[in-house]
């Protein structure tokens, strides 16, 4: 890779995005829930954040507290998962999200 | 009043039934932006529908699709990614592997690292992050090697055939190199010419023809604010710029603004998005002779 020394951006002022997209968040899903992983890019796993799941429409279906290993547990029973959930999980300074579509909980329960 | 045998009706009803069905069975190709998306429609025709999902007036960098927009996604028969952690989105969604393309794998090795953001957040300390410029096609050469990507893309997944498209690739790889000879020689009276860019978008631009490019965070479309106006004054002072380049056309106050710090307005969208009835090379083409023409006057 070439370091653009000579492209040197001045920032006015840092984005809020910039610091924003910093924290990694994954969520995979099964039959019985959706297990949430979140990180900071430097590999530390997230210890406070709330972990807010909502539904197709943007409606939000329930907020949980994440662990201090980085993850939370949301049961698929305990929320109306038929037009998909998203996932944000959000620190107060961070917050990212992740989509999981109806075909990922039909492809991940059918395997 | 025409009547028409009942027969023809019958056929054309069919024709037309056959073509709707036709079209629904085309394979459907997803970009992530518009650049991408014309370097697909010219190598693919009618073949397949390319569909840039990202609506007009939003950053595709940063769109954040539905859950319904990533059910389409995730059904297409390609999905063509930019790399260079062009469009966020594309990390917070599963894609099938299968079908997903990076346009840039090839090129790796030419990215342009940017800037690091140092911050801290909890225990962790301060600490910085480094990006990647991501507008990689306005480099027309890296254009070809992802035009290239998208054509072996539609060999390998049997949506169109090398033996077919090999000829729209030749074309459209002759048009970029043609673009990239172009901006070489308008560009070359604007080498050495400090440029401030609203917007970090041309850091591919600026290595391929040399041209000394600072840049702003300002709103694209906006008009800058006192306090913007103000650091810019400082820019201008510290490096000499002559030319300022917009990547949206904002209202005339702005323009005035910065002409009144002693600057030449050029605007020139980085085609992420489509812009009017341009396409992405002659976008270009206008933007090259803008700024050629900025250091003629």
């Amino acid at each position: 890779m070439i370091r653009a020394a000579a492209l040197a951006c001045v920032l006015a002022a840092v984005p809020l995005w910039a610091a924003a997209h910093q924290m990694i968040v994954f969520a995979s899903v099964d039959c019985e829930a959706v297990t949430v992983e979140a990180k900071f890019s430097n590999g530390n796993a997230v210890q406070q954040a709330d972990v807010r799941v909502l539904d197709g429409a943007n409606v939000l279906l329930t907020t949980v507290p994440i662990e201090t290993d980085g993850t939370a547990t949301v049961l698929l029973d305990s929320v109306d998962h038929s037009t998909g959930l998203v996932i944000e999980v959000d620190t107060g300074t961070h917050d990212n999200y992740w989509i999981v579509t109806p075909e990922d909980i039909a492809k991940n329960c059918q395997s | 009043m025409i009547r028409l045998p009942k027969l023809n009706v019958a056929v054309g009803l069919l024709l037309l039934s056959a073509g709707a069905s036709l079209a629904q069975d085309r394979p459907s190709i997803v970009t992530v932006n518009y650049a991408l998306q014309y370097f697909a429609e010219r190598l693919v025709g009618d073949a397949a529908e390319v569909v840039f999902p990202v609506p007009q007036g939003v950053d595709p960098s940063f769109w954040r699709p539905s859950i319904a927009d990533i059910s389409e996604i995730q059904s297409a028969d390609l999905i063509l990614l930019n790399g260079a952690g062009f469009a966020t989105w594309v990390d917070q969604v599963t894609l099938p592997r299968s079908k997903t393309v990076n346009t840039s794998a090839a090129i790796e090795e030419q990215f342009i690292v940017t800037e690091s953001i140092t911050h801290s957040h909890g225990d962790g300390g301060e600490h910085s992050h480094e990006g990647l410029a991501t507008y990689i096609w306005l480099d027309p050469t890296l254009a070809v090697a992802q035009a290239e990507a998208i054509a072996a893309a539609l060999d390998a997944r049997q949506i169109a055939p090398l033996d077919v498209i090999g000829s729209e690739l030749e074309t459209l790889r002759a048009d970029l190199i043609a673009l990239d000879d172009e901006a070489k020689t308008a560009l070359a009276a604007v080498q050495g010419v400090a440029i401030i860019a609203t917007h970090p978008r041309y850091q591919y631009f600026a290595r391929r023809y040399d041209l000394s490019m600072s840049s702003l965070e300002w709103e694209a479309g906006a008009i800058p604010t006192e306090v913007q106006l103000a650091n810019l004054e400082v820019l201008v002072r510290d490096t000499g710029a002559q030319i300022m380049v917009w990547e949206a056309e904002p209202p005339i106050e702005a323009f005035e603004a910065t002409a009144a710090l002693g600057l030449r307005n050029v605007v020139f969208p980085p085609f992420a998005n489509a812009v009017g009835d341009k396409n992405p090379l002659q976008t270009f083409s206008d933007a090259v002779s803008a700024l050629s023409n900025a250091m003629a006057n």
